[in-house]
């Protein structure tokens, strides 16, 4: 364990250094993430110069949802997208063999390879917009409110990971998925709204197949003080529950890469 | 160290022929054809020993050296490396091997091989002292100078591949796989591997196992070779033993005072080259030295040398023999 | 000569980026699993609707606008800018550069091969939007249909020369996916991609009219819904074919740049 905290720490500091290599990535690409933030808050803005309030979200409260998206944006950016990502690549020029012959778990590997903390400015913009949402709604949250939100911050972030590692290991199974992470920002953007939005099907998928809900609506509605206690358990153990469906689907796509390819 | 027995790996590939109309079925079904990578090999490796894996492209070699590294699961036989079944890639186990491989590397990009050498160092769980002890005694040997403080993406070819070759022995493993190490490298860097891999067997006792298709590199390394051409084990032994079994024949090189007729040189033996006033000749190595001395005493020789028959010769006739064979069994009924 | 050869090359080239297309149905699968923002769009504006109609748009007229709007970016999409940039830094363009066939006539070859598997994916949405939303909205009499036709094609054609000039741009800069991201990121908001353009505050309004991401999406999916007369559409697709022809002239001119530049480098 103590040999896995370490290595974690080796790896950070590899990412460190070739940040330091690429000073002027960083700057760009910061603004860049804040440039996207902003325009996607354009749509809110035009309904919400026309509408008091969208399937009963009012204004401060759907920015909270866009708060909340902002944030696990930054952190989807920021250290899960780079590292998974380079492993279509590993896969592809044939350099995931090395990762395989090392004595450490593949996936911790791979998981930890890469960060690009500077995408991670969205945190700061994130910071600003619950900032005004709270303007809107006059109040503050309520300290249980927070609590709960940061525990579904956690848990929203192992969700999110465990549905890349989902992603990834599709990777094994089809020659070339180049495009993977953005289908997967693609289909996360869904989460940018709050889940009433969404009726019907769409509603089933994103809360129980590809749970969007769980990572920005909850959230949202805890610092509203509106989630029930058995909502925010019922949230803690589907993240903990698809970490481990997740894994299990990793270690499958292992095994078929190591049987079958050349 | 090393038990290999009847190992298979087949697996699928799919075939897709070109034209319109087999593009799009394509979309819906797609025919697959069994390839047999491997097709039943056997062999042991002691410990120490240094063997080179011989054959053409595609006959297996590559296979087998990732079955043996674990990358890949055998269809069917019994492996063993250093007491381990390879395919559990147990801790135990990856810590005593290393694989290196002529087109692919490990090193980190963007930064200098030195980053790589601490997150191996990490990973493998090396202790400081053996560390710098380790890394003192390979940077000597392969002569790196300040090279791994360079990013890895400013170095050449062949500091790449000296530095490739540093990391991988970080955790000083007992075996050590190489695939192809002297593949695209100079002359003068591929004679420098060759030599620090020789060196670090005699250092170390490391296991050596080395495929190429450069014959030199097996020359130069491996007193026993084997192999392997389509699949399966054609031969595994000595390699001078190899040579003289499949040309028992010697060439006598002549440099002549003057030209001289073909059918003078005839009566001593086989002419392989005949140009104005330089001949080789293909003589048995039992007659060779009675035809030494007549052609000293018959023609106007200036300067005379013997030497066997070119590597890539001899490997390629033994490629096209074992081919036949292998098309006449299957064609047996 | 090399038009002549490019024309007789042409059939052949078509097929080829056809079954290319197909050998990567996987990749295929991704690009139409990516184009997800029109029906989120469509989720969101719908439940705007549910309140009541924004202007004339109700949730029926949503449901067309942005069903129409996944048909259109299916259909006119390019990736050629991150080709190109993959291309010019591993090097390997300079193997284009070897044939007789101008690349940007091979790049649009190939853009073009996957045009018959994405109408195919689209047609299902088509169907959809007909049997939920009915005939109502679609265009009236052929002129209009003509109308339609040619502004997608401009639509494509629009899309397929920014990428290609921005693609050109990776022969100055190290990297001119940034640059294709910002165009992307002003596409989203003035083309209609995310906001009808009706529904814009008039002063944005004006804006947007001026810029060409207008004309890469609003214009067709607009005249698809019939959402203007005769007089308006016309001047509209007079536009964006102006849009076009200047996108035309800006990527050949960053492109023969660019490519001295290559040249000078060595590759």
């Amino acid at each position: 364990m103590m040999r896995y905290v370490r290595l974690f720490g080796v790896q950070l500091r590899a990412s460190t250094l070739t940040l330091l290599q690429y000073r002027l990535d960083f700057a760009t690409e910061g603004v860049l993430e804040v440039f996207w933030a902003i325009t996607a808050l354009i749509p809110l803005l035009v309904i919400f110069g026309e509408r008091s309030s969208v399937a009963g979200w009012s204004f401060g409260e759907a920015l909270l949802v866009t708060g909340w998206f902002t944030l696990l944006q930054a952190i989807l950016e920021g250290a899960i997208n780079p590292s998974l990502a380079s492993v279509v690549d590993h896969i592809r020029t044939g350099t995931l063999d090395f990762v395989l012959l090392k004595p450490a778990d593949a996936q911790f590997l791979v998981s930890t390879a890469r960060f690009q903390p500077w995408r991670a400015t969205n945190v700061l913009t994130a910071a600003v917009v619950f900032g005004f949402a709270f303007h809107e709604l006059g109040r503050a949250p309520s300290p249980w409110g927070v609590g709960a939100a940061l525990l579904l911050l956690g848990s929203s972030t192992l969700l999110l990971y465990s549905l890349w590692i989902l992603s990834v290991s599709a990777a094994f199974y089809v020659v070339k998925v180049d495009n993977l992470t953005h289908l997967f920002s693609s289909i996360f953007d869904a989460a940018r709204w709050p889940s009433s939005v969404f009726r019907g099907l769409l509603a089933y998928l994103f809360t129980f197949v590809i749970p969007l809900a769980l990572m920005t609506t909850y959230p949202a509605l805890a610092l509203l003080g509106k989630l029930s206690p058995l909502a925010l358990v019922a949230a803690l153990a589907g993240s903990v529950t698809f970490a481990l469906v997740s894994r299990l689907v990793w270690l499958r796509a292992l095994g078929k890469y190591t049987s079958a390819s050349s | 160290m090393i038990s290999v027995r009847d190992l298979c790996k087949h697996y699928r590939v799919h075939r897709r022929p070109p034209g319109l109309r087999a593009a799009a079925r394509s979309i819906f079904r797609r025919p697959h054809v069994t390839v047999r990578a491997v097709d039943g090999v056997s062999f042991e490796v002691s410990p120490g020993e240094r063997v080179g894996f011989l054959g053409p492209n595609g006959a297996g070699k590559t296979t087998t050296l990732k079955v043996l590294s674990g990358l890949l699961h055998p269809t069917s036989g019994e492996v063993r490396v250093a007491g381990h079944e390879p395919r559990r890639r147990d801790e135990a186990f990856l810590k005593q091997i290393t694989l290196v491989m002529g087109q692919k590397q490990q090193l980190l990009w963007d930064l200098p091989p030195a980053e790589t050498f601490e997150l191996n160092r990490a990973i493998y769980g090396v202790g400081r002292d053996d560390f710098r002890r380790t890394m003192d005694e390979l940077g000597d040997f392969l002569e790196l100078g300040d090279l791994p403080f360079k990013p890895t993406r400013q170095l050449s070819l062949g500091e790449r591949m000296k530095c490739e070759l540093a990391a991988a022995l970080v955790h000083r493993p007992r075996v050590l796989f190489l695939d192809e190490p002297t593949i695209g490298l100079d002359v003068s860097m591929q004679a420098a591997v060759r030599s620090f891999v020789k060196r670090y067997n005699e250092h170390s006792g490391a296991t050596i196992v080395l495929t190429s298709h450069y014959m030199h590199d097996v020359a130069a390394l491996c007193p026993r070779v084997v192999v392997i051409d389509r699949g399966r084990l054609s031969y595994d032994g000595g390699l001078e033993a190899l040579v003289r079994r499949m040309r028992p024949e010697r060439r006598l090189v002549l440099h002549l005072e003057r030209p001289v007729d073909r059918v003078d040189l005839e009566k001593l033996g086989k002419v392989v080259a005949l140009e104005r006033a330089e001949a080789v000749l293909q003589v048995h190595q039992e007659v060779l030295q009675s035809t030494v001395s007549r052609a000293l005493a018959t023609l106007p020789v200036r300067d005379l040398t013997v030497e066997n028959a070119p590597l890539e010769e001899v490997m390629s006739e033994l490629f096209s023999r074992s081919r036949a064979d292998l098309a006449a069994a299957e064609q047996a009924p | 000569m090399r038009l002549a050869g490019t024309l007789r090359a042409l059939p052949v080239m078509l097929r080829v980026g056809f079954a290319d297309a197909v050998a990567y149905r996987a990749e295929l699968l991704v690009w139409v699993l990516s184009t997800t923002m029109p029906l989120i769009m469509l989720a969101l504006w719908s439940a705007v609707a549910r309140d009541g109609p924004l202007g004339r748009f109700g949730q029926a007229e949503f449901t067309a606008y942005f069903l129409a709007t996944f048909i259109v970016r299916q259909v006119t999409g390019s990736w050629i800018s991150w080709q190109m940039n993959y291309e010019i830094r591993r090097g390997t363009l300079s193997m284009r550069l070897l044939r007789p066939v101008h690349p940007l006539v091979a790049y649009g070859v190939e853009s073009l091969g996957v045009l018959p598997l994405r109408v195919v994916v689209s047609l299902p949405v088509a169907a959809i939007v007909l049997a939920v939303v009915g005939s109502g909205m679609l265009p009236r009499g052929p002129g209009m249909w003509a109308l339609c036709g040619a502004a997608l094609a401009g639509s494509w054609l629009l899309t397929f020369l920014v990428s290609f000039g921005i693609g050109s741009l990776a022969f100055y800069l190290e990297s001119s996916v940034k640059v294709m991201e910002v165009w992307l990121a002003l596409f989203f908001v003035f083309s209609g991609y995310l906001v009808p353009i009706e529904l814009f505050p008039p002063a944005l309004r004006t804006v947007a009219d001026a810029l060409p991401f207008r004309y890469q999406i609003g214009l067709p999916v607009e005249l698809l819904t019939s959402a203007h007369g005769w007089p308006e559409a016309l001047a509209l697709v007079g536009r964006q074919w102006l849009f076009v022809a200047g996108a035309a002239g800006a990527a050949l001119l960053v492109w023969n740049g660019g490519l001295k530049r290559f040249a000078a480098f060595g590759g």
